[in-house]
């Protein structure tokens, strides 16, 4: 199994979830999804005052929206940056309810957030996303995983998770998905 | 100089003292000699604190810090990330003691490209194994001299080519890097379009040998030594 923990409103989470799925599909595998709260900001705008720390921030920001935008573009995915980020934490407190099909959870989230424009950090939104994509969650349920959701993320930081996406194999952390190609070889050679 | 603008069908920047340069440049002077090329190699001497926030240890132990938790961990992740990689190219990556100045050993790359530009592989596979075991102190012209030597780059006159020219161009080339959009190591360059990271050079590889088939997604290129 191939833990990943990410957020659906972190665009190198959206761009890992093909390539992670051919993997895992590759290696006769699956994806363990977990939800982590990545930071997303709005791009931010050159200002005549801005310390050398900050323009190094908004240079770095800029050019990573562009990567993102390009090899997004270079596979045919759709992908739309808002303004304001937003947040997505219901829709992250989703995965750890029971889900029949995390996966279709998963991949319509991504959608939803990327193409569709939908708020995930609304509960309505999110409960009828788990509806149509055949996991029935009850508000009940959902709610008590948004209310546990700040002390699991807590717990993830002091384990050194810090932003998304990242694979976490064995006692190991990779970081994007740049590194398929190791955990792939890793993956392999523990199957012998 | 101009920072996105050279005779040669690459740019590649990269600064010594970034584990992530480290690790990149086996592959890319890989890449280079495969395709029997010769990139533009160029220092981007980075302003770590400014971003990063700083630290420094001593005898293995932090000593002074100014860095949030996150920032620890991204650090933290970062050097261990490089050293799994190093590993596989057979070299040892200690964490640093310091964020050193660097901006004599990078000038050193300018002052190579001008005498001896067939030398710049060796230099750069002298310099930065060495450096990532802590056997060199790059802030040290002495050092520096001694490695142009090792790599048989010529020495004489770069102490004074370091004082007057040489950091005249690295100085002004650091200048035009943020307006230009670049901000890391390492960073390749062509064709207008700026790339950070090792994990494109699977894309540049492709641009570079006609753009034949579909363009490949980011990866990093997995080899042992």
């Amino acid at each position: 199994m191939l833990s990943l923990f990410i957020d659906f409103k972190c665009p190198a989470s959206y761009l890992a979830f093909d390539p992670t799925v051919a993997l895992a599909s590759h290696l006769g595998t699956r994806v363990d999804w977990h939800a982590f709260r990545s930071r997303q900001d709005r791009l931010p705008a050159e200002r005549t005052d801005e310390t050398r720390g900050e323009t190094h921030r908004r240079v770095r920001a800029g050019q990573r929206r562009a990567t993102h935008l390009k090899y997004a573009g270079l596979r045919g995915v759709e992908m739309v940056f808002r303004d304001d980020p937003g947040e997505s934490d219901v829709a992250l407190s989703a995965l750890d309810c029971r889900l029949a099909d995390p996966l279709s959870f998963v991949w319509h989230a991504f959608r939803a957030y990327w193409v569709e424009g939908a708020d995930l950090n609304d509960a309505p939104t999110v409960l009828s996303l788990l509806e149509k994509t055949g996991n029935p969650v009850r508000r009940i349920e959902l709610e008590t995983a948004v209310a546990s959701f700040d002390a699991r993320q807590t717990q993830l930081e002091e384990d050194g998770i810090f932003i998304t996406p990242t694979y976490r194999l064995a006692d190991q952390m990779f970081v994007g998905r740049e590194h398929l190609p190791l955990i792939e070889r890793i993956m392999q050679k523990a199957v012998g | 100089m101009q920072a996105l603008e050279s005779d040669s069908p690459l740019i590649v920047y990269i600064d010594i003292k970034s584990p992530y340069a480290f690790v990149a440049v086996a592959p890319t002077l890989r890449l280079e000699s495969e395709l029997g090329l010769a990139f533009d190699w160029r220092p981007l001497t980075l302003d770590i604190p400014s971003y990063l926030g700083s630290a420094r240890k001593k005898a293995g132990k932090v000593v002074e810090a100014q860095r949030s938790p996150a920032q620890w961990n991204a650090v933290r992740y970062a050097y261990r990330d490089a050293r799994r990689y190093a590993e596989m190219q057979g070299h040892i990556l200690k964490g640093t003691e310091k964020i050193w100045d660097t901006r004599r050993i990078n000038t050193a790359i300018l002052w190579v490209n001008a005498t001896a530009r067939d030398r710049l592989p060796a230099f750069l596979n002298h310099v930065y194994p060495a450096f990532w075991r802590r056997e060199l102190d790059v802030e040290d012209m002495s050092v520096v001299e001694s490695c142009l030597q090792a790599a048989g780059a010529p020495v004489k006159g770069f102490a004074e080519y370091c004082e007057t020219e040489g950091r005249q161009a690295h100085d002004d080339l650091q200048a035009q890097l943020h307006p230009a959009g670049i901000y890391g190591v390492p960073t390749y360059v062509f064709d207008g379009e700026i790339l950070f990271g090792r994990e494109h050079l699977p894309y540049v590889r492709w641009h570079l040998t006609g753009r034949n088939g579909p363009a490949p997604d980011i990866a990093y290129e997995v080899f042992e030594c």
